[in-house]
């Protein structure tokens, strides 16, 4: 019988900095891994500890996962500091990801901030695979300095793509610093969308979550049409651990996708 | 209608003689009496030529001990298969209802929802439970006010009720039916008249308890969860958690509590995850990387603890958390007693009865 805490292995192909504080890793793993993106996987560090993680790249690409890491903890540090090529352990796909078929024929909001943006990335790659099937993409994008933004040199190319509408703000500007400045909640006023027939996805530090979220509502935003990626201490992926559980839910099983609807009567989700 | 049968006590204790040669059998052990003056019971390995001993109420140890270690490998890593110690074949005397109660939940946990544990399948496959019914109570003990009776009715193999010369064996699943099949020799057909009697000792054990239960007001069952919802913000917690000292033994002893932690190291050259029983009144239970904890207040972790019993539970499964073996209450070194947590609720919500 299958173990459910047995992680399979891959090997750490790439290391890509990203910023001071984020990389990403390019594993390949030794099975076949499938993904949809929004779901999260536990990464092994052999001998040392796993840690809960939202792949960041295209679910469709088979031979390898992408993950996006900033540097916070443990484990996180230790990646940081890992030289390529050792074996690292998976585990996963876990909880439900991004009900895509939902978003058909809707203006897609997305707001991401920080490294948020990471499994953003896999659901925009999503996304673009069958970019006709939505009306448009509105991605609002947020980091604290300019120094902080990811994947520096594919934004560019997103916000070039028929169909996407992309602005990026900062918190805090500087010289280098062309773009806008601004708290994230600064550039949802006067949205190009058609609040009739739109859905809102958020991802972000839960801070930044909790005022986006009020910011939607007050915009008419209907609580069943926010999407929040939610993040607790999951640990052992299925429910049975206890550690992220919030009210009546537990985040791996039952999200980490939530709606707000779900959750706007369970106490302390920004917590 | 389960199968009853009669086994006299003589041959109760022939028959444990010949289970020894294919299964580790535990038994109720006394122990030294505690300050409560009450004699406690412990599970033990029974040996050769020991007598079987009846323990009028649960043991100290909690039935999930048997299920998930305290701390145990779980998994090799990658293609490595598998090296798990062999289980062999268990039988254990002495399980209560409680015990039993807690165990649907054990099992909802690990052999329901997302996944099953392969490890808890095996375990429970292995072991063959023979519960019986309580004869006394502790002062700690509330299973009624849980709506769980001093004597199981379902979720056994074998159920022994005591008679005066021997025991009633109720049938509770095929491993029990089999036991009888493989060793016929020792059990008897029940009559009516010890069917009688067995119902007689059950219902005077349940007023009992009762009229012991009466003056202690214990919020029911229909009002639990309402409790917990409604007393969301009230000082309670706070209260209730300035004598905590932290130690995690109320989740460690709890028959329901499942929570564990996941851990990488490496034993002798070779990584493995190793899993073991965790508490959510531990300050870093939900603390993410980065600092992160939405249980930052002890408050906040007392709440969780009762959130999980009384809400979540009865949400998923229509049942307490709790099977009221008073297990907690017993082993709390700041005297915080989940009675008394319940009627603070009800009292302050104008709840109380």
């Amino acid at each position: 019988m299958k173990n459910i805490y047995k992680p399979i292995e891959g090997v750490l192909e790439n290391i890509i900095t990203e910023s001071s504080k984020i990389k990403t890793f390019v594993i390949r793993p030794k099975e076949r891994f499938d993904f949809k993106c929004g779901q999260f996987i536990e990464l092994t560090l052999p001998g040392i500890g796993e840690a809960p993680f939202t792949p960041s790249s295209d679910p469709a690409v088979k031979e390898k996962i992408d993950v996006t890491i900033m540097n916070a903890g443990k484990v996180t540090s230790l990646l940081h500091n890992s030289p390529k090529n050792i074996s690292l352990g998976i585990r996963g796909p876990y909880g439900k990801g991004y009900p895509l078929h939902k978003f058909e024929g809707k203006d897609v909001l997305i707001v991401g901030g920080g490294v948020g943006l990471a499994p953003l990335r896999a659901l925009l790659f999503g996304l673009f695979a069958d970019i006709n099937k939505y009306n448009k993409i509105v991605f609002r994008y947020g980091a604290r300095t300019a120094q902080d933004i990811i994947y520096k040199d594919q934004i560019p190319v997103w916000a070039a793509k028929e169909r996407v509408d992309w602005l990026t703000t900062v918190d805090v500007g500087d010289p280098s610093w062309t773009g806008h400045v601004g708290l994230i909640t600064t550039v949802l006023n006067d949205l190009p969308i058609d609040m009739k027939k739109a859905v809102a996805i958020v991802c972000g530090p839960p801070i930044m979550m909790k005022f986006v979220t009020l910011k939607l509502l007050d915009l008419g935003f209907a609580p069943a049409d926010i999407y929040l990626s939610m993040e607790k201490s999951m640990s052992c992926g299925l429910g049975k651990c206890g550690h992220c559980r919030i009210g009546k839910f537990y985040i791996c099983k039952d999200g980490p996708v939530f709606t707000y609807e779900e959750l706007k009567d369970t106490h302390d989700i920004w917590d | 209608m389960n199968k009853v049968y009669f086994i006299a006590t003589d041959k109760l204790s022939f028959l444990v003689e010949r289970l020894r040669d294919n299964y580790t059998v535990f038994s109720p052990a006394a122990k030294p009496q505690n300050y409560t003056k009450e004699v406690d019971y412990s599970f033990q390995k029974t040996a050769a030529k020991d007598t079987l001993l009846f323990n009028p109420y649960r043991c100290v140890e909690p039935l999930k001990s048997f299920f998930t270690l305290a701390k145990e490998k779980a998994a090799d890593y990658f293609a490595c298969e598998d090296n798990l110690k062999d289980l062999g074949q268990v039988i254990i005397f002495g399980v209560k209802s409680c015990d039993i109660q807690a165990h649907r939940i054990q099992d909802f946990v690990f052999l329901e929802g997302a996944a099953e544990e392969s490890l808890y399948r095996a375990r429970r496959e292995n072991t063959i439970l023979i519960s019986s019914d309580c004869t006394a109570f502790k002062e700690v003990c509330f299973c009624l006010s849980m709506d769980v009776l001093p004597h199981p009715t379902t979720g056994f193999d074998m159920n022994l009720s005591p008679l005066n010369d021997g025991f009633l064996a109720e049938i509770g699943s095929e491993k029990g039916q089999e036991l009888v099949n493989n060793y016929p020799e020792y059990f008897a057909v029940a009559k009516d008249t010890q069917i009688a009697a067995r119902l007689a000792k059950r219902n005077n054990l349940i007023e009992r308890l009762k009229r012991e239960l009466a003056p202690k007001n214990i919020p029911p069952t229909s009002i639990q969860q309402r409790l917990i919802k409604e007393g969301f913000s009230l000082d309670t917690w706070s209260q209730f958690m300035q004598t905590c000292v932290e130690c995690g033994g109320c989740n460690l002893i709890c028959d329901t509590c499942h929570c564990f932690l996941l851990e990488d190291r490496k034993s002798a050259g070779v990584n493995e995850k190793v899993k073991m029983w965790d508490s959510c009144l531990y300050a870093n239970y939900a603390r993410v990387a980065g600092g992160a904890n939405p249980n930052k207040m002890r408050a906040q972790r007392l709440r969780f603890r009762f959130t999980k019993k009384f809400d979540f539970f009865f949400e998923h499964l229509k049942i307490p958390g709790c099977c009221g073996c008073g297990r907690c209450i017993e082993v709390c070194p700041g005297k915080i007693d989940i009675r008394e947590v319940l009627k603070d609720l009800a009292k302050k919500l104008n709840l109380a009865q």
